[in-house]
């Protein structure tokens, strides 16, 4: 595992961070930590997509992101368990990934 | 209304990520600020839906959103590829976003 598959996670990490913070946020200092983590994950994101294929890191870095939100759902907030729920939230991220790894691939034949 | 405001939110961010694109080709002060007022959009309004919608399912509906509705804008508007690969996953996204709101 490299430094720029690193900056992918690290940026997930964040990007739930601020999923979190948007709903839960209730005082300016939380609301600052919120808005940080949207700019640091925007900013490892990007910056894993001048040496990564943009494509495949955004899928990856959705993936985690969408991952986190879930499972802080029902682990943190009590969110309940409901097995449709999550299938629906599966396949809709198995399209988002698929639209992105085509994109890469596209670009793989085009060099 | 939540749900309006989700698919508001997912709209801006697609915005959003075109002016990411144009950004990646022109690197210009333009399409950064439209970038950032695009994505400072869709937070607003995505801020709005999550006071009501879990995390997981208005999230997974606001990148899905911003995923297709960018795939769609780049074949209509920028004649990028129509494969029939983007249009299943697309079809996809939509299938399942619909999906949540109705199990919702």
């Amino acid at each position: 595992m490299n430094r720029e598959w690193i900056k992918v996670i690290i940026a997930a990490f964040f990007e739930v961070c601020w999923v979190v913070g948007l709903k839960h946020a209730d005082n300016s200092l939380t609301w600052a930590g919120t808005v940080l983590s949207i700019v640091v994950s925007f900013y490892l994101l990007v910056k894993s997509g001048e040496k990564l294929p943009v494509g495949t890191a955004y899928a990856v870095f959705v993936g985690l992101g969408t991952a986190g939100t879930v499972l802080s759902d029902i682990a943190f907030f009590g969110e309940p368990f409901k097995p449709v729920k999550i299938l629906l939230i599966v396949i809709l991220l198995a399209g988002v990934i698929g639209l992105k790894l085509v994109e890469d691939e596209k670009k793989g034949e085009e060099a | 209304m939540a749900w309006a405001a989700l698919v508001v939110a997912g709209m801006f961010e697609m915005f959003g990520v075109t002016m990411i694109n144009k950004l990646h080709k022109d690197k210009s002060w333009q399409p950064f600020i439209l970038l950032v007022a695009g994505f400072a959009g869709s937070f607003l309004f995505l801020a709005y839906a999550l006071q009501t919608l879990p995390m997981g399912t208005a999230y997974a509906i606001w990148t899905g959103i911003g995923a297709a509705g960018g795939a769609i804008t780049g074949m209509v508007l920028y004649g990028e590829s129509k494969h029939w690969k983007r249009v299943l996953f697309i079809i996809v996204i939509l299938g399942a976003a619909v999906g949540l709101k109705l199990v919702s």
